[in-house]
């Protein structure tokens, strides 16, 4: 565990060859976090540069969550920064943070069931207060998930699971963010539907979205994400170009849990 | 009786013998004589020979309906339904005969069973004849009109209908003999055709029969044809015509108090009284997902502010200035607004360390606040500014009526004209980007609060409306009543207000009104029609059946009738070329209305 953060600072070529390089939009410095007596982070620094996929793996508890509800103000860190587009966001509510531009598809997408489609949508707007805009980010979605289209009136909970997951990440873009943070888009999905949600993940990312997406099914992130980060028991135990990660074998262990 | 190449019918002969046991169980304890004094149809039925005609319909109408593997499949409808009614009718006769062996030979019967007095047995089982003829006649009786019941199965369901109606509407009538005269008579219409005496006149109830059919049977033919031209019409004409059955509505609310009478009109002031109490907890409740067991609370903070600020023996008035002029601190009107702000500091007050609750936790905490302003109420504590234990007395009557002229049909206009205010903001509200922000609360906070929903603001906002509505409702009390005691404040009103909006469902503001309505007006309705000691026997079972047979509520709100008349989610599908399944809700909501 001595071995944290070996090259995360002062690698501008982690960024991987074909991958835009830019200023960080989204960085952690140092941030612990705690609940109450147990530190689930432990001075995680990392950074999501504008217009990348980035990807944090790790096993079960290894903190990925509350990493996302520390970026997010749902929990406060007990210590260290939280810096978007330069400039600090620990600290504020989540309202507030939502409205700056950071939205989250969260685990197990977590629609409101019984809201019909279209109020799922309107729910992720709800910081929002232009009209116009919104419609627009609402027909964007509707553009990219045509299923969602044709049942707009329908109850979120009677979806099917794919759809369902089609549906939690248009409501976090109909927030229109600038970076979007997803907790496990894979879980419970079979895997076709899994192929499928990852190259949605791409296509909006190439649309302009940066994407901080955690996951257990390492696979799969690395293989559409620009740069990845291990966490493990709550630290950065490991952080490369995606293309690194996947051929290094102490990743190949880690999203298994077991670091040698 | 069954002929020799059919099977018997048993089954039909359990129906039959259960109704009996039923029938028998209201005749020994006293239930039939104590209906028997009020008549339905005068000279000719009363309620306590319907309890035991229904009782017999029932077994046959039961006994003939046609159940998949039922092993008497085979015997004729009409048969089944005969020996079911007969079977309540033997069990009947059976009990007369035996009974009046026992006391012929000097037995003592009502040593145990003390209700089977000898009128009874002479006069009311017996049917006014002779014990033997008695029998007989409960008997045929009883098979007769099994089979009649039996014969309803046989018809279509779209005659069938009418027919029940017709029934239902004439009795009625007849029960609710009491309102529907006063009603005539403020009309200065004639009663003599439809009433004598408590009852329906035998023309009157054929009338009332023929006209409910007539019209359940043009409603059918025509329900198809009007629905089709209405749903063709142009939207601004289709808005125009809500508004205006709107406006009829309200007409016909603002006419109620002219026609029902003084007594009526008090209790319509009260029903508004709990709508306008069901709108305000509704907003928390049904909109917010804030389980509030304390709303009491606000209503007492309501009804003790309005008190305070307008009672001539209020603290805030000086000896020299009553002396000077019997008057409240201030007026009904300058009090309302102060009510208001009142209620919102206390609502911000009791919202404010409830916020991390959720649930179960929350009601308890809530239950506790209720409790909590009771006791300061009642304590000695606050008794030099609140009364204590004996309350705060000569409260004004709202203007434009005076203290001495409290008139039930003026203080309803005023609950009335608020009833619609709040109505309307909550109507409004319900479909605003607030409104979606409760029902996001509602139904996950943790996910709403990491969309970006202030959880805490909409909280207190909810809590903030529903008390400024609850206290309104306490003002209008006080001004109605006239004297304000700590026992009008008990749990029982939480109780009371959360029926009424689970009573006429959740979130939906009709549902407010009708739940109201029949939670409060029905025992008051009920009062003339039953016995004192059965009337909440009845109004309870009339409950039961309401959350049984509808859930979700009487006019459930869209989003609450999806819930619970949905199956559950598909399998997995995601070809894109794939149709979209028919939509499940239309499908659930149909199903719903014909079980």
């Amino acid at each position: 565990m001595s071995d944290r953060e070996p090259s995360v600072d002062g690698d501008p070529a982690a960024g991987a060859g074909d991958g835009p390089v830019e200023a960080p939009v989204l960085e952690l410095r140092n941030v612990s976090t705690s609940y109450g007596p147990v530190r689930v982070l432990e001075d995680v620094t990392m950074e999501v540069r504008a217009g990348e996929v980035v990807c944090l793996l790790g096993s079960n508890a290894a903190g990925k969550t509350t990493t996302l509800r520390t970026i997010l103000g749902l929990v406060r860190p007990s210590k260290g920064e939280v810096v978007f587009s330069g400039e600090r966001i620990d600290g504020l509510s989540t309202p507030d943070i939502v409205a700056k531009g950071i939205t989250m598809v969260p685990e197990n997408r977590r629609l409101f069931g019984r809201m019909s489609v279209r109020e799922n949508l309107e729910i992720g707007a709800h910081m929002r207060e232009d009209k116009e805009g919104i419609q627009r980010d609402v027909d964007r979605v509707l553009t990219l998930f045509p299923r969602l289209k044709e049942r707009l009136g329908q109850k979120a909970g009677t979806l099917s699971g794919g759809e369902q997951q089609m549906l939690a990440i248009g409501r976090a873009l109909t927030a229109n963010p600038r970076v979007l943070l997803m907790d496990e888009p894979s879980m419970g999905l079979a895997p076709i539907l899994v192929e499928q949600v990852f190259s949605t993940i791409k296509e909006i990312n190439e649309q302009g979205t940066t994407i901080f997406v955690v996951e257990q099914n390492a696979n799969m992130a690395l293989s559409i994400a620009d740069r990845g980060y291990v966490l493990q028991t709550g630290q950065i135990v490991l952080s490369d170009s995606a293309k690194s990660l996947l051929e290094d074998p102490r990743t190949r262990e880690a999203y298994l849990g077991e670091l040698a | 009786m069954p002929s020799g190449t059919l099977h018997f019918p048993t089954r039909a002969l359990r129906v039959g013998l259960v109704g009996g046991a039923a029938a028998l169980y209201l005749a020994i304890t006293g239930v039939l004589e104590r209906f028997n004094t009020r008549e339905v149809i005068t000279d000719l039925l009363d309620l306590g020979d319907l309890l035991i005609l229904l009782v017999m319909l029932g077994a046959g109408y039961l006994a003939a309906g046609r159940r998949k593997g039922a092993s008497d499949a085979g015997i004729p409808v009409l048969i089944r339904g005969l020996v079911a009614g007969a079977a309540t009718g033997g069990v009947l006769a059976a009990f007369l005969l035996i009974a009046k062996a026992l006391v012929d030979a000097e037995v003592n019967v009502r040593e145990i069973f003390i209700s089977v007095t000898p009128r009874l047995l002479n006069e009311t089982l017996s049917l006014g004849q002779s014990t033997a003829l008695g029998a007989l006649l409960l008997l045929v009786a009883g098979g007769v009109l099994g089979a009649l019941a039996a014969s309803l199965q046989l018809l279509s369901p779209a005659s069938r209908r009418p027919l029940l109606i017709g029934a239902a509407v004439m009795l009625f009538v007849g029960l609710l003999e009491g309102l529907f005269a006063e009603i005539l008579d403020n009309l200065r219409l004639e009663t003599g055709w439809l009433y004598e005496g408590e009852g329906l006149t035998i023309t009157g109830a054929v009338i009332v029969f023929v006209v409910a059919g007539a019209m359940a049977v043009a409603w059918a033919r025509f329900k198809g044809q009007v629905r089709k031209s209405v749903e063709t019409l142009p939207p601004p004409q289709r808005k125009r015509m809500r508004t205006g059955a709107l406006v009829a509505v309200i007409l016909l609310l603002a006419l109620l108090p002219q026609v029902v009478g003084r007594f009526n009109s008090n209790v319509l002031g009260t029903v508004g009284l709990y709508v306008l109490l069901g709108l305000g907890l509704n907003i928390v409740v049904g909109y917010a997902g804030l389980l509030d067991l304390g709303y009491v609370a606000f209503f007492a903070v309501g009804a003790y502010t309005t008190g305070v600020l307008t009672s001539p023996v209020s603290f805030l008035v000086t000896e020299e200035g009553a002396a000077a002029a019997p008057s409240g601190f201030t007026n009904f009107w300058v009090a309302l607004p102060l009510v208001v702000i009142v209620a919102v500091v206390i609502g911000v007050l009791i919202g404010a360390p409830v916020l991390r609750l959720r649930g179960d936790y929350l009601a308890i905490v809530t239950l506790g606040f209720g409790e909590i302003i009771r006791t300061l109420v009642l304590s000695d504590w606050l008794a030099p500014f609140l009364g204590g234990a004996q309350g705060l007395l000569r409260v004004p009557a709202a203007p434009p009526t005076s203290l001495d002229l409290r008139s039930p049909e003026r203080i309803y206009y005023l609950i009335l004209a608020f009833v619609l205010l709040a109505a309307f903001i909550s109507y409004r509200l319900a479909d605003s980007r607030v409104g979606r922000a409760w029902a996001a609360m509602r139904e996950d906070e943790s996910v709403a609060e990491a969309m970006g929903i202030s959880v805490i603001k909409y909280k207190l906002l909810a809590f903030a409306m529903g008390a400024a509505i609850g206290c309104l409702g306490g003002t209008f009390f006080a001004a109605k009543i006239g004297s304000i005691f700590p026992n009008s404040f008990g749990l029982l009103v939480s109780i009371n207000v959360l029926a009424v909006i689970i009573l006429g469902g959740m979130g939906s503001i009709p549902g407010v009104i009708v739940g109201a309505f029949v939670l409060v007006g029905v025992p008051d309705l009920l009062r003339d029609v039953l016995p004192p000691e059965y009337r909440l026997l009845v109004y309870g079972a009339i409950l039961v059946a309401i959350m049984i047979y509808r859930p979700e509520g009487l006019i459930p709100n869209r989003r609450r009738r999806r819930e619970l008349h949905v199956e559950e989610p598909e399998e997995e599908q995601y070809e894109p070329g794939a149709p979209a399944p028919e939509p499940v809700i239309a499908a659930g909501a149909e199903g719903a209305k014909s079980p």
